[in-house]
């Protein structure tokens, strides 16, 4: 504020005033923040509301490249139905799914689909952003996945040696942390049958040991030395990351431990896999996990790729499901599946679908939501939400919602921008029992 | 270059104003419970020295010959001397290439399809190679026209098509050090930016287009026939041969009209949503407007964004030479005299107020010839001294009694260990530096489907060649036919490369021991550099210093250390140069730390050679190159 005030002399930059008042009335600072967010602060989210804070845990399926809505969550009879016919749901709130997924149309009685959302961006990166994070990406700040803002407001789980968040099946895990501490970023695996890469040490166990020590010695004059912050964290992250490889818990990591009866169940595909590898993880108290699906980009034969992705697809997160219920895990752990779009009704030339942000479906299972449950709907041809318009921040803030997270709390980035989980979108409570 | 003397005077003049400043902390210092400073913290000797200056010029550790030839040289001016070589090296080049690359988000796989930024990379190379002056180089990509890879200035606004305001906020943030991305969306809640402001400035690109119309129709029609008489299938690849064409189409041009706007959600009483922008410049005090910078002819609209260039690489212009020099001085201290160095709201809020105006005239001085404003830098008595040892709080003012303890960046520890295996690692270079800019180009106005389908054929092939030849870095490792080409055998290796001329590339298991600045930008995940905190290239100055689990891990039981502790690597071999094991241990710090090892350390490797023998040697240099000494930069 001094230096503010040292300039006010200064006409020929911004009316001090203005600023001031729209500053302090926080007019401008959160201009979205419109009368229905503020009735939904009072009464949709928070403790005591329908499936706050039921989701212990959360996996979140990702399916990268824009899955056709039509073709899996959302199926259609007319011109645009596209290749295979929809299979009827057991379910009663849940009338079909697409006929690539059979198995999942048998378990439909365990998902609440949302088949009315809608986003603005068609790009696949700018799209992957939004629905992870709430947030249109920017060249000037990252925001945090739902999963580090979990670990933001509650905390690292007690009595838990392994990380807060994992993702499987990528290298990277953008955007992870965003502005908050990197250390909270997720663990990046890249591939489910590899787990943690370098959880062992390349010599005996007892050479480990005795290189530790010979570390710590010749580092103790330097450290005695620098006794700062920055140095010390280091010290700590070596301490960490050595309690994580005695950690009983990294069994969780290593799928062999799994009979191979259950490993086919899943199907030996990496996604089958990451699920797998996603429901061990929960069970040894990692909060959030994201598994990772490619190979949606479906421009070209979309009837051979669907064939192949939603076979996968059906196998895994069914598979995944089932195991869940049998382990008695499915009523506190959720698990969502996105993409960053949907695909065209009408099929192209090339016997594929291309890019479609105005209508797409998002599902969720477990975590206390409905069974068998259909939210929103598009018109006859998957076009348009008919109704119950649903945008990738009401998503976000979903997630957010089952976690028990405070989706209405402003939070400061270091650069001073305020910022909420989701953006501030509407957790879409009707799916929650 | 400057004479020598005058580089004296120059540095001693800001030893002044340093000292200066430190004395006028002191208050305070007190009040925050910290003692008064009287002095610089005491000069560095010569091993800290040379280490340092080696990383911070070169971006690498000097190897065991290097950091020797140093420590013996009797010449009291052999600091002066150390510099001059450096800031004359190819190491040079590559580590301020390093840092632009990390201002300026560098990528090599841009967003948009098919669209690469190695033109971009490889123009930002050369700029740096011929140590272009900076205001130049930067007033070139200001206004750079046409494709990338016939322009690689073009690159900069390339880097952001389709998100012109993104692009000015980032050109504000990092030539002007004035952050108004929240300007973008509404008034700026803590300083003074209006987004009427925003939008002025935003108006000097309002005719500037990134994109050009795309009709490939009748083409496409006749490449459909072509390929069906081939008895192909087009719908496999019609979509590669669209966008293939749709890199084409991202091309800088003028236009003859102002496009800019308000947005459609304006809500302040200055102006309506969708009204057309007149660009304005921004001031920054009163005085401004009378400001030889600010005298810029009305232009025509196809000559905006070169009146815009103008203004802002202007030496006069208040913020551009303060800005550069604050980041430049930032580099070698680790903290700018203003921090954050992308937000220099008030000067005279700043550390040290008569410092920071020095320094941007200082760099008027020079002609924004970077390297001769470094060598003033390194030769002053502040940059020579010891590192601070006292604790600095995130956000605490600095006030320079010496460099700051600052982490390795990534790119300083990858190319550490490429010294540590390879002794000289800028002998080693990338081949095959831009086949995509040879085959990528069409002209869209003029192609013809024959054309169009060879060329994509020769695109492909390429690709094809380029990922046999470059791999993608360590994700393709674990890969049967990934394994080592070659065993890395520092000296032999070096001999082989000068023998072969550039391109005999060396690789461990997978890793491909080049620069960090040779392999793909940024590096994949999973790669050393990417578990080390490289920026991934999406923020200005993205990196981080922060350790995690996954890199510790890789420090501790990955390859890289796995290579440095082979008997093979080029740190036996120093070793092995001597008989006695008391000196192959001095060899080994020598070649690791770039210090002789304390008498207390003499102790802990003699108890550990004979409790383990051969093997003690390995365990060292691992424990070595695990230390918070190794990785922290004094």
């Amino acid at each position: 504020m001094k230096s503010e005030l040292l300039k006010l002399d200064d006409h020929s930059r911004r009316q001090f005033m203005m600023g001031a008042a729209s500053a302090t009335l926080g007019v401008t600072l959160f201009p979205g923040l419109s009368a229905k967010m503020q009735a939904a602060e009072k009464m949709i989210t928070g403790p005591g509301t329908p499936g706050f804070g039921k989701a212990k845990n959360v996996i979140f399926l990702w399916m990268s490249g824009g899955m056709s809505h039509i073709d899996t969550f959302d199926p259609k009879t007319g011109m645009t139905k596209g290749f295979s016919d929809p299979v009827k749901a057991k379910a009663e709130g849940i009338d079909y799914l697409g006929g690539y997924l059979p198995k999942l149309a048998e378990n439909a009685n365990k998902l609440s689909i949302i088949r009315s959302m809608t986003s603005k961006t068609g790009v696949h990166d700018s799209g992957t952003y939004i629905m992870k994070t709430g947030y249109e990406p920017r060249g000037t700040i990252v925001h945090p996945l739902v999963g580090v803002w979990a670990s933001h407001f509650l905390g690292r789980i007690k009595g838990v040696t392994l990380p807060d968040s994992v993702v499987v099946n990528s290298g990277s895990a953008y955007p992870g942390a965003g502005f908050f501490p990197p250390s909270m970023a997720p663990i990046p695996i890249s591939s489910p049958e590899s787990g943690l890469q370098n959880i062992r040490p390349t010599t005996s166990d007892s050479m480990f040991g005795k290189r530790v020590e010979l570390m710590n010695e010749f580092d103790s004059a330097f450290r005695k030395r620098f006794d700062t912050e920055d140095v010390k964290s280091y010290n700590e992250f070596y301490d960490e990351t050595m309690k994580i490889m005695k950690s009983e818990d990294l069994k969780a990591f290593d799928l062999s431990q799994e009979s191979a009866d259950t490993r086919d169940k899943y199907g030996r595909s990496s996604f089958g896999q990451g699920c797998l590898l996603a429901r061990r993880l929960v069970e040894s108290g990692v909060r959030f996990v994201e598994v990772r699906m490619g190979g949606w980009d479906h421009h070209n034969t979309i009837d051979t790729a669907m064939t192949n992705n939603g076979t996968t697809l059906d196998t895994g997160f069914s598979a995944l499901l089932l195991d869940l219920e049998a382990k008695g895990l499915l009523d506190s752990t959720l698990v969502v599946l996105g993409s960053e779009f949907g695909r065209t009704p009408g099929i192209n030339e090339n016997d594929g679908r291309d890019h479609y942000p105005l209508a797409y479906s998002t599902v969720f299972a477990g975590g206390g939501t409905k069974r068998g449950f259909t939210y929103g709907a598009t018109d006859k041809d998957g076009r348009r939400p008919a109704d119950k318009q649903t945008t990738p921040q009401d998503f976000v803030a979903t997630i957010g919602h089952a976690m028990g997270l405070p989706v209405n709390e402003v939070v400061m980035s270091p650069s001073s921008r305020p910022f909420t989980v989701g953006d501030k979108g509407v957790p879409v409570v009707d799916i929650f029992a | 270059m400057i004479a020598n003397a005058t580089v004296a005077q120059a540095a001693q003049k800001i030893n002044e104003l340093v000292a200066k400043g430190l004395v006028r902390a002191n208050p305070d210092r007190v009040k925050n419970g910290k003692p008064p400073i009287t002095q610089f913290n005491p000069m560095a000797n010569d091993e800290q020295f040379v280490r340092r200056v080696y990383l911070d010029i070169v971006g690498r550790i000097p190897n065991y010959d290097e950091a020797m030839a140093f420590i013996k040289d009797g010449n009291p001016k052999k600091r002066a001397d150390l510099i001059d070589m450096l800031l004359d090296s190819e190491g040079f080049k590559v580590h301020m290439f390093n840092y632009f690359a990390e201002m300026l988000r560098l990528k090599d796989n841009l967003d948009q399809a098919n669209l690469r930024g190695t033109p971009y990379i490889n123009w930002v190379k050369e700029q740096v190679a011929k140590n272009r002056p900076y205001d130049q180089m930067v007033h070139e990509m200001m206004t750079a026209s046409g494709k990338m890879w016939h322009n690689g200035a073009a690159g900069y606004l390339l880097r952001d098509a389709g998100m012109p305001l993104d692009n000015l906020a980032n050109t504000l943030t990092v030539f002007l050090g004035t952050d108004v991305a929240c300007a973008q969306c509404h008034d700026h809640p803590f300083a003074d930016w209006t987004q009427m402001q925003f939008y002025e400035m935003a108006a000097f690109f309002g005719a500037t287009s990134t994109r050009a119309p795309y009709r490939n129709e009748t083409v496409m029609m006749e490449v459909e026939k072509l390929v069906e008489k081939a008895g192909l299938d087009m719908r496999r690849i019609r979509n590669g041969i669209q966008t293939y064409m749709g890199a084409n189409t991202y091309v800088v041009r003028d236009l003859d009209k102002n496009m800019m706007m308000l947005p459609h959600d304006y809500k302040y009483k200055d102006g309506k949503p969708g009204d057309p922008v007149s660009p304005k410049f921004v001031t920054w005090s009163s005085g401004d407007r009378s400001n030889p910078a600010y005298k810029q002819s009305k232009a025509k609209e196809e000559k905006l964004r070169t009146s815009f260039a103008n203004w802002m690489t202007h030496p006069q212009n208040p913020r551009f030479a303060m800005t550069i020099a604050n980041r430049m001085w930032k580099r070698a201290f680790g903290a700018g005299i203003n921090e954050p160095v992308t937000n220099i709201d008030d000067p005279d809020q700043s550390a040290n107020p008569e410092l920071l105006k020095h320094l941007a005239e200082e760099m008027k001085r020079v002609k924004f010839n970077l390297k001769e404003f470094m060598r003033i830098i390194y030769n002053t008595r502040a940059y020579q001294s010891e590192a601070t040892t006292e604790n600095i709080v995130m956000g605490e003012v600095y006030y320079f009694q010496g460099p700051m303890l600052r982490r390795m960046g990534a790119e300083q520890a990858w190319d550490s260990y490429m010294t540590l295996v390879l002794g000289q690692p800028d002998a080693y270079k990338a081949p095959l530096q831009d086949l995509y800019s040879k085959s990528i180009d069409l002209n869209l106005e003029t192609v013809d489907a024959q054309t169009v389908l060879m060329k994509y054929d020769a695109y492909r092939r390429m690709a094809q060649k380029e990922r046999e030849l470059m791999g993608g870095g360590l994700e393709m490792a674990g890969d049967d036919s990934m394994m080592m080409d070659a065993a890395p055998k520092g000296a032999e290796a070096a001999t082989t490369a000068q023998m072969d001329g550039p391109g005999k590339i060396l690789s461990y298991e997978g890793m491909r021991l080049l620069r960090a600045s040779e392999i793909v930008q940024p590096a994949p995940g999973g790669h050393f550099l990417a578990d080390f905190g490289q920026s991934p290239r999406d923020l200005i100055d993205g990196s981080t210093s922060i350790g995690n689990v996954p890199q510790v891990l890789m420090m501790m039981n990955g390859k890289a250390q796995q290579m440095l502790t082979n008997r093979d690597s080029l740190v036996f071999r120093t070793m092995d140069k001597v008989k006695d094991p008391s000196e192959k241990v001095e060899r080994m710090f020598m070649t690791i730390m770039n210090r002789r090892p304390t008498l207390q350390e003499k102790d802990i490797a003699e108890r550990e050679l004979s409790a383990s023998g051969e093997e003690a040697y390995s365990n060292m240099i691992w424990a070595l190159i695990n230390t918070r000494e190794f990785i922290f930069v004094q």
